[in-house]
């Protein structure tokens, strides 16, 4: 096996373009999985660890650029305050070891549908970053995923970053385990207010072969929380919307069976937890609108 | 009667809260495990296992394999056949039990997925490893029996086609016919009230910390075998019988052991095949098992289904109990197998004064891994099926589950009690333990509270589970092991060494592997000889330096070797008491000894243990047919086993929407009699807990319908972490057992055996108004969910699994195996 370790991300485009079917290795969280359970033999592994600017994240136009190879212990740390969905979700990855190591670039590229980081990218319309020898894309994330354990990357390819707005409104994010830690979600579910452009953002986990919106679900309360003017003047929320609100995302769901969890199960804990997280957000945004960065005067 | 030597101004040893003196080194790394040794020479073994659950081997092709860098040898089952035997069974409960034959290495057959069917010795472990790629094993495929009910028809295929059935044997007690009691049927046929229930114990895993490891060396004047064993004495002695080595060529040593929980109460196929290797091929060899291998091949634990008839009168005094279990061997039956749900045969009555009792179980064979004991052993299942039928019967009779129990349980004063199970209980004081676990669980506060979010319709609804329990453990007299058919004694062994500078050397029988027997053993006899607690050594582990004993299970080390050591170190002081009424020139009689010293009565002369030892071993000017040393060995035997009881109580929130179930409080109030050391008995309270709570919530080794053991990884088989624990409340009564001199009873399975159902009876109790009456463990969120939708149907949900990782076969990784949305 070839062992490849380039120190610039310039190199490491470079070598891609050369070895196509080099595997990259970031954390290794995922990879060295699948090698010790003998799934996977790469011919190569492209390291990605030695360039510093993956490690990084900066701020252009409003918009954060979180590098893939952020762990997730420093997007906690630094962004955790700026990305409330997205740390909440990142709290809940693995074990500390884990999250020293393992980072979005490699949460994304896995495409599995059971990632935590997904849900609450799609609730905030990330996109991510991907680049080549050839240039650069930049992929709504919802695009990115094409199947399960597929995405969008051609083989020439890296995911460079992921860019994605400071959160403008109260963010959550829910996930239902077996355990309370070390466990893959038998199902999540992420939602972000929006108030600056009056819309709800939503991203489901093990819900379908992909990770997924729930967009009926998202037109539905957009629509009546600007009809009823609650955007400007909030109020306590009716169960009745609460309650289609979470019907909406159930059956935006096309769950299976699994090892872990009925189907009926999965569509059933969505809904629960799709109202339960309108609920806290919707508090929090009662209680303080503007405290999560909304404009005071929109 | 020696009197309690203390000195003025220093603590007594016994009772003390003293930190391990094993642990500086352990958590340093400065270890011992068997994985550590390296020998000169030494080849690494590693094993090829069926990943079928039943099939012929119709060939086996190595040729490449043999070729491959390193690669000493490879050997199939056939190449062992006429030197492997058969892996032993110690304990035959009946006459007509059916044994099937198992070889160490499967020859013709393999009875389940993980059965070792071919090995590579290789210079290094990696070089094993690959070669076992190489090798191409051609398997015709053969039926495979799985559930135990469907086993037992006429029509069922067989795991072991000679033995022309899957039952292995059936086994009984009737208080009517054992003369303890009446007659169960009568008692059912005359109930005012009766329960029934089934109960699912499912399979769990004993996830030891320390994964298997033997090394061999055969090249000294006896075969030395280092293994990660609770056993060193049993393996030694079964090796010997199983193989017809002579047994004083063979010295076993188990070195530092991480854990064990009756996972390494084994004489397991990788040590039997590793000491063949050894000996054929005349050099050291090693074997380190891995994670995987460890969750497929080493023994599996409880997995039993519980059938229960309870028969009450109107005011809740029981007046009968009928048990009949269905138990799962598994492929085999390993060292103590077929009597595990016998050793709770007699604990289904519990503290409770049943006037009739019939227990019947039958053990059938699967093709699954082999179960065997695991922290508890027959005793947690009898708990937890006994304590839940007193819940429900409460229920049924819409009495308070505490107040039930009080009127049915052992008053303090009726004890020593012999019981419709035919034991006798020397000890115990139930209402004290159960006053002291309401006071700190603030019991009636939260029925307040629990009836308060029952009225108010609360999504999040509050549980209170009880388990007031006892069991049998400090394994055991000798003659009721007999009684019960079991292949040994029970009784104990130590020696003690008093060396000429006065420092002491104890030899225990007894093999820990994470008790902290050293610190217990030193406080024992620093106590008993008045010597200082740095000043006494501990020794254990080794054929060698420890010859005889019977080792670690059953929380039998201290409450029967712990024992010994008193009883040795009594010996030791008789007999320098000889010597030092002869140094003194008074008479034996004019001596008092306290503190480690002998004083003359009613005088200031007196002469230290260690001015006797020097003289002794002088052996200057002993008395006539005195021998030069203070060295003292005993056995004990005890006459009764130790019965540990307390009261567990368990607050739990369960979420009625998405089912998740959240463990409020804990509170446990535990009697193990006299305590020697609280900081280890809080440990074992702790662990054990633990393991029990994973019981009642998390763990479960979940087969699919080919045999393949889809929770092979940690990622699958839930073991909890401390996220997932509560803070403990525990809090101890002390009633003396009258059967052994320093009062003591067994912790190690206590906090296992009482929680898994306090936890359930919580989880039950917080949704019965919703009409659940149980919840098959482990109490998910999905399975809660589906009782309280009422959807549940005993067996549609049973093949859950934790994580996701999947078998070593499906899936991979997380991505792969978190499949979750995908068809
Ligand atoms: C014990 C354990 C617990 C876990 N718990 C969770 C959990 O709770 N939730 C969860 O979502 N996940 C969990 N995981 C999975 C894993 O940690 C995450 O998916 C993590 O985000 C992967 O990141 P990584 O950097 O380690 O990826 P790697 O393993 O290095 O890579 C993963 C995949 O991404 C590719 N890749 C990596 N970087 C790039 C890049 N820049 N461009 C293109 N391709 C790239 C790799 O080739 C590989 O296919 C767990 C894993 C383990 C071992």
């Amino acid at each position: 096996m070839d062992f490849l370790r380039p120190t610039s991300w310039r190199d490491a485009l470079e070598a891609k373009a050369h070895h196509p079917d080099a595997t990259p290795i970031a954390g290794g969280t995922d990879v060295m999985v699948e090698i010790n359970f003998d799934h996977r033999r790469p011919t190569s592994l492209l390291d990605l660890t030695g360039i510093d600017e993956l490690a990084s994240w900066s701020e252009h136009g409003g918009k954060l650029r979180i590098g893939a190879g952020l762990p997730y212990t420093r997007l906690i740390d630094e962004l955790g305050d700026r990305l409330p969905g997205l740390a909440i979700a990142a709290r809940t990855v693995g074990s500390p070891q884990i999250r020293n190591r393992g980072t979005l670039g490699g949460n994304l590229a896995s495409a599995s549908p059971a990632g935590d980081g997904h849900p609450p990218l799609l609730a905030s319309g990330a996109e991510v970053e991907v680049e080549s020898v050839r240039g650069t894309r930049l992929l709504p994330v919802e695009e990115f995923f094409t199947g399960v354990k597929r995405h969008a990357l051609a083989s020439d390819e890296l995911i460079s970053a992921v860019h994605i707005a400071p959160a403008t409104g109260a963010q959550q994010f829910s996930k239902i385990g077996t355990r309370n830690a070390m466990v893959i979600a038998v199902c999540t579910f992420a939602i972000a207010l929006h108030p600056e452009r009056q819309r709800v953002g939503t991203g489901l986990g093990s819900a379908a072969p992909t990770p997924l919106r729930a967009i009926e679900a998202e037109e539905f309360l957009s629509g009546e929380l600007a009809d009823s003017g609650q955007w400007d003047s909030p109020r306590p929320l009716d169960d009745s919307v609460v309650r289609q609100f979470g019907d909406l995302v159930a059956r935006a769901a096309s769950p299976i069976d699994d090892v872990r969890s009925t189907a009926d199960y999965r569509t059933h804990a969505l809904g629960v937890m799709a109202r339960r997280t309108l609920g806290w957000v919707w508090d929090e945004y009662r209680n303080h609108p503007s405290s999560t960065g909304r404009p005071e005067c929109a | 009667m020696t009197a309690i030597p203390t000195t003025p101004g220093t603590e007594p040893e016994l009772g003390r809260a003293r930190k391990r003196k094993e642990d500086a080194r352990l958590i340093t790394g400065s270890t011992r495990w068997t994985d550590n040794m390296a020998l000169p020479g030494m080849l690494h073994l590693a094993v090829l296992r069926s990943p079928i659950a039943h099939a012929r081997i119709a060939s086996i092709d190595a040729d490449e394999a043999r070729r491959m860098s390193g690669v000493q040898a490879v050997l199939t089952g056939r190449d062992l056949a006429d030197e492997q035997g058969s892996l032993p069974c110690a304990w035959p409960i009946t006459e007509d039990m059916k044994s099937p034959q198992a070889p160490p290495m499967a020859v013709d057959e393999v009875h389940f997925a993980g059965e070792v069917v071919a090995v590579v010795a290789a210079r290094s472990a990696a070089e094993a490893r690959d070669a076992l790629d190489a090798i191409d094993v051609d398997y015709e495929d053969l039926p495979v029996v799985l559930d135990m009910e469907s086993a037992l028809a006429d029509d069922s295929p067989l795991v072991h086609s000679d033995l022309g059935t899957n039952r292995n044997a059936t086994w009984t007690f009737d208080s009517a016919e054992a003369g303890t009691g009446g007659d169960v049927e009568q008692a059912l046929a005359d109930a005012e009230v009766r329960v029934e229930r089934t109960f699912r114990q499912q399979r769990l895993i004993p996830a030891f910390m320390e994964p298997r490891s033997v090394v061999v060396d055969p090249t000294g004047e006896q075969f030395t075998m280092w293994s990660a064993t609770q056993v060193p004495h049993i393996l030694r002695t079964m090796l010997a019988m199983t193989l017809g080595v002579p047994e004083q060529k063979i010295r076993v040593i188990a070195p530092d052991v991480g854990g064990g929980f009756g996972g390494k109460l084994q004489v397991t196929p990788e040590e039997v095949i590793t000491f063949l290797l050894a000996r054929r091929l005349g050099r050291p060899v090693k074997w380190t098992e891995s994670r995987s291998e460890t969750m497929v091949s080493a023994h599996h634990g409880r997995d039993q289904v519980q059938k229960l008839a309870l028969s009450a009168r109107r005011d809740g005094t029981v007046t009968g109990l009928k048990v009949e279990l269905l138990a799962d061997m598994g492929a085999y039956l390993r060292l103590v197998s077929p009597g595990v749900p016998i050793l709770g045969a007699l604990m289904f009555n519990s503290i409770y004064k049943f006037p009739a009792y019939h227990f019947t179980c039958t053990n059938v064979f699967t093709n699954k891994t082999p179960t065997d004991a695991y922290r508890g052993a027959g005793r947690p299942e009898a708990t937890f099926a006994i304590e839940r039928m007193m819940d429900e019967l409460a229920a049924e009779l819409d009495m308070d589950p505490l107040e039930l129990r009080r009127k049915n349980w052992i008053g303090r004063d009726e004890f020593p009690f012999t019981t419709i199970a035919g034991l006798t209980y020397d000890s115990g004081d139930y209402e004290a333990a159960t006053d002291r676990a309401l006071e700190l669980f603030g019991y009636r506060q939260l029925r307040e509270e629990q009836a308060r979010r029952r009225e108010q319709g609360d999504t999040v609804q509050l549980g209170i589970g009880v388990s007031t329990f006892t069991e049998m453990c400090g394994l055991a007299p000798s003659r009721v092991l007999g009684s019960l058919s079991y292949g040994a004694g029970g009784w104990e062994h130590a020696q003690i060494r008093v060396l000429p500078t006065g420092k002491v050397e104890v030899v225990t029988g007894v093999s820990p592997h994470g008790q902290g027997h050293v610190t217990a053993w030193s406080q024992i006899v620093a106590e008993r000889l008045g010597v200082p607690f740095d000043d006494v050594e501990v020794l254990h582990g080794d054929t060698q330096s420890s010859p005889r004993g019977l080792d670690t299970y059953g929380s039998r080390s201290l409450a029967v070797g712990g024992v010994a050591a008193v009883h040795a170190a009594d010996k030791v002081i008789e007999k320098a008491k000889t010597i030092a009424a002869h140094l003194l020139e008074c008479s034996e009689d004019d001596l008092e000894f306290s503190g480690g010293r002998f004083g003359v009565r009613g005088t200031d002369q007196g002469t230290g243990l260690a001015d006797v030892a020097l003289a002794a071993f002088a052996a200057h000017d002993l008395p006539e047919g005195i021998e030069p040393n203070l060295d003292a060995e005993a056995s004990f035997d005890p006459e009764n086993f130790s019965f540990p009881h307390g009261t567990h109580l368990c607050a739990t929130e369960v979420d009625t929407e998405t089912g998740a179930v959240r463990i409020r409080s804990y509170v446990c109030v535990d009697d193990v009699g006299t305590v020697v050391n609280p900081l280890i008995v809080e440990g074992q309270v702790h662990g054990g807990l633990a393991q029990g709570i994973a019981q009642a919530l998390y763990e479960e080794a979940v087969h699919d319908e080919d045999g393949t053991l889809t929770t092979a990884t940690f990622a699958d088989y839930l073991v909890p972490s401390a996220a997932d624990l509560p803070e403990f409340t525990t809090d101890r009564t002390e009633t003396r057992a009258t059967s052994n001199p320093l009062g003591v009873k067994g912790v190690g399975e206590a906090g296992t055996i009482a929680s898994t159902p306090a936890v359930v009876n919580a989880v039950v109790d917080a949704l019965r108004p919703l009409g659940v009456d149980d919840v098959e463990m482990p109490c998910s969120p999905q399975r809660v969910w589906r009782a309280i939708t009422g959807t549940r149907t005993s067996s549609d949900t049973a093949a859950e699994a934790g994580g996701g990782l999947g078998s070593m076969d499906t899936g991979g990784g997380f991505a792969a195996g978190s499949q979750g949305g995908s068809r």
